[in-house]
């Protein structure tokens, strides 16, 4: 999933100042699962930054509401209702639901309160790691189905680098070195020579390079 | 009450049942009637039968915002002072289990009350430290 962390309260705070009436909306999909952008984390928020500390005047008044899913555009125009006395839209989503958001409801500003980090996985409550890069060209088939791109420090293609050491990585004791995964993986799946093949360098296209990727289903998506 | 619902609109045309790419909907055929089926531990309420309705019959503001459903009913406890509710039998079952004592219900102003009028009776010295030998 998206995982997103709140910005900091001054950064929201300075943000939003200037505006009098703002909707604080959370959205009801992946920023609410990592416990960072739902309806309870916006009602938090909304009560955190009404305090007048925030302010050099008096604080602006803050509505309350989420969304299953900020990213679909005909979904947030037919069911997210803005009042029209609304001058500004603080978001909980990942950055495309801020920007579907600002799309939908243009010229309203629609403010981020969440920095978006990374895709991530829950291994425990509480905990997500990121593990996947949206590279566009997925070669978790030769690795053991481990990511070297998203979880080695340096997204070495060829193996570790010299800064592993004990099977964790230089940046940090408690990172594993993701090529010792990798290793491991393979040799508890008897495909060890997989580790033979050279990766040459990669076409970043696919991951970006070629600028903003569209995926259009054929049969329902249409180019225009 | 369900959370799928269409409206007079819907012709059983199923466009919707076509559409649905977590195979939520279905539908029954009898001698007489068509029947759609709607199955919410399926649902991803990602919005394609509403998008593809050609009869515009999908009311989609029930799978954003729909009914609360009674899962399950236990007895409550009150408070013994004020009979505010505290928790249910079975959790003052639970913890009574697990501390090996009766639970007394009280809310927390009344508990907090009883705590103090025990602190209170509480006599410095009942008991001696034991001196811990280096």
């Amino acid at each position: 999933m998206i995982v997103g962390d709140l910005k900091p309260m001054d950064e929201i705070a300075a943000m939003i100042a200037g505006y009098r009436k703002i909707l604080v909306l959370g959205c009801g999909s992946c920023v609410t699962v990592c416990l960072s952008g739902g309806e309870r984390e916006a009602r938090q928020l909304a009560r955190e930054l009404s305090h007048p500390m925030h302010y050099p005047g008096d604080p602006p008044e803050l509505r309350v509401g989420s969304i299953l899913r900020q990213c679909e555009q005909d979904l947030v125009s037919a069911y997210q209702e803005v009042a029209p006395d609304i001058d500004a839209i603080l978001s909980l989503a990942c950055g495309a639901g801020v920007q579907t958001l600002g799309d939908a409801f243009e010229p309203l500003p629609v403010l981020p309160a969440l920095n978006t980090t990374f895709y991530g996985a829950s291994s425990k409550p509480g905990v997500w790691h990121e593990v996947c890069r949206g590279c566009g060209d997925c070669l978790l088939s030769h690795t053991g189905g481990i990511c070297p791109i998203a979880r080695c420090a340096k997204s070495l293609l060829n193996g570790p680098c010299g800064g592993s050491q004990n099977g964790a990585c230089e940046i940090d004791p408690h990172t594993p070195c993701a090529w010792m995964m990798i290793y491991y993986r393979l040799k508890k799946q008897n495909k060890l020579p997989l580790l033979d093949r050279l990766c040459l360098t990669r076409d970043w296209q696919s991951a970006g390079g070629a600028g903003p990727r569209v995926r259009i289903r054929t049969g329902i998506g249409d180019p225009q | 009450m369900a959370y799928f619902r269409v409206n007079q609109r819907c012709n059983g045309c199923l466009a919707c049942v076509e559409n649905c790419p977590a195979d939520a909907l279905s539908a029954r055929d009898t001698q007489d009637h068509r029947t759609l089926l709607h199955n919410m531990a399926r649902c991803a309420r990602c919005g394609n039968c509403w998008r593809v309705c050609p009869q515009d019959a999908i009311e989609f503001q029930h799978l954003l915002h729909g009914d609360w459903e009674a899962v399950t009913t236990l007895d409550l406890l009150r408070c013994d002072v004020c009979n505010a509710p505290v928790y249910t039998a079975p959790f003052s079952e639970t913890v009574s289990k697990k501390i090996q004592w009766e639970l007394k219900p009280l809310c927390p102003r009344h508990r907090e009350a009883l705590d103090g009028l025990a602190r209170a009776a509480y006599i410095p010295g009942g008991h001696k430290k034991e001196e811990v030998s280096s």
